[in-house]
């Protein structure tokens, strides 16, 4: 009466190979990058002067964004310097989630574990060493592993864990978050969209109308992506800054 | 009512059925060749999507680090500087505006001021001037009625003592006709005098 096959979890994230070293996820990820650095070209070669529109006005929103509700937020006035390396993690992580609703691309590059785990191994390199840079290998070790206002004693059990938190946890848990959340975001958009079509092209003609319920779930969840692509990236960027924040100011 | 079977197929492979409750598994089988490529492990990072994926993240972040977002950025400070510029020179057009408006309102003040002063004057003026005017005219005319009442006193005098001559002379030469002899002038006049006077009354 009903049959429905869903492919396995790897044959979903399978890709095309565009050439030997090259598939979709290199595709985006290069294409990303690319529209990124033309909408900033194009924005910049607007006269500034003016009222910013169109692509100038996006690229100033975004900008301020990273600015008013990520540095500022996180780390100050003194943290302003950050906001080129933020705006570029937040644009990329964004151009590469949203691919999961366009048609034909219809993947994250972030449901795949490669550009989490290379931003996310960047971030730990970048306030691990702007950590040292500003308060030398020992202060800023000493600070990370023996927080100021504990008691000694208490050292035996707060220093392994810092250590854990602080230096092993925290790639994982932002390489993590981001692939887990976008490749659940995609299974989910596949399942519902298997589901619609085995129910619209079901032999017992009596299942077809009830192919409209898991379609319309699949609406919702289509534009449910766009705030889990738009959130994510907001989430690994806040993040960022805030490891990086507390790198160079742990009093703060 | 659908119930999905989860099937762990090899290394690399799960295949889901749902299966009808009234007609039993119905799923056409996909079968895994052996040695087929299952597609990529979902968990590890592939060597090739690292390459490009971060190649990609240093040529963007470093483009946008060191060319684009300083260009943007200085022109969007340029254009606030620009703004902040305009908004004050606006700001001091408004407070020298005001002055000017506060300054008028007091020239306004003192004119209205003057120009009262000065209409109280003209006013306190015309009045003193027709004051005398009239003052000056009613002594005129007091002047003139007292030579007319002069005037008639006089005519009146006149026409009395012609009207007492013409009278005593009718009576003198009446009485001295009916009795033959004058009278006393005197004693004429004065009863005519009186008589008159009488009539008067």
């Amino acid at each position: 009466m009903f049959a429905l096959e869903f492919p396995p979890i790897n044959e979903i994230l399978r890709w095309r190979e565009v050439a030997p070293s090259l598939n979709k996820v290199g595709i985006i990820a290069v294409a990303a990058a690319l529209i990124a650095i033309v909408v900033f070209i194009l924005a910049t070669r607007q006269d500034h002067r003016k009222a910013p529109t169109g692509v100038r006005n996006f690229a100033e929103t975004t900008v301020e964004f990273v600015e008013n509700g990520i540095v500022m937020q996180t780390m100050g006035r003194d943290g302003l310097g950050w906001t080129p390396f933020l705006l570029s993690l937040f644009v990329f992580i964004y151009l590469c989630n949203a691919p999961g609703i366009i048609p034909i691309l219809q993947m994250p590059a972030t449901a795949r574990m490669a550009i989490p785990a290379f931003l996310s191994i960047l971030v730990w390199v970048i306030y691990n060493g702007a950590g040292i840079k500003h308060q030398g290998f020992g202060g800023y070790f000493k600070s990370v592993l023996f927080p100021p206002g504990v008691p000694k004693a208490l050292y035996a059990l707060v220093t392994p864990i810092e250590f854990i938190s602080t230096i092993i946890v925290r790639p994982f848990s932002l390489m993590v978050r981001l692939f887990a959340n976008m490749l659940a975001g995609h299974i989910l958009l596949v399942t519902f969209a298997l589901l619609s079509e085995a129910l619209f092209q079901a032999r017992d003609k009596v299942l077809v109308p009830f192919g409209v319920l898991p379609m319309f779930m699949l609406i919702f969840l289509t534009g449910f992506e766009v705030l889990v692509a738009f959130l994510q990236a907001y989430i690994f960027t806040i993040l960022t800054a805030v490891y990086i924040g507390g790198a160079v100011h742990p009093e703060h | 009512m659908l119930t999905a079977v989860i099937t762990h197929r090899g290394e690399n492979s799960v295949q889901v059925k749902l299966v009808g409750q009234s007609t039993g598994l119905v799923t056409p089988k996909i079968e895994a060749e052996e040695g087929q490529d299952m597609g990529p492990n979902p968990i590890a990072p592939e060597g090739k999507e690292l390459l490009w994926g971060g190649l990609s993240f240093v040529v963007m972040a470093v483009a946008i680090r060191y060319f684009l977002f300083p260009k943007l950025k200085k022109g969007m400070d340029d254009r606030y500087a620009g703004i902040r510029a305009d908004h004050e020179s606006a700001e001091a057009t408004t407070a020298a505006a005001r002055g000017d408006v506060a300054e008028y309102e007091k020239a306004l003040v003192a004119v209205r001021a003057e120009a009262a002063a000065k209409v109280d004057a003209a006013r306190q003026t015309l009045d003193s001037e027709r004051q005398a005017a009239i003052n000056e005219l009613n002594s005129r005319i007091a002047a003139r009625r007292s030579e007319a009442d002069a005037a008639l006193s006089a005519a009146r005098e006149a026409n009395r003592s012609q009207i007492t001559a013409a009278v005593s002379a009718v009576v003198t030469r009446a009485t001295e006709l009916s009795v033959g002899r004058a009278p006393d002038a005197a004693v004429v006049e004065r009863a005519i005098a009186d008589a008159m006077a009488g009539g008067s009354r």
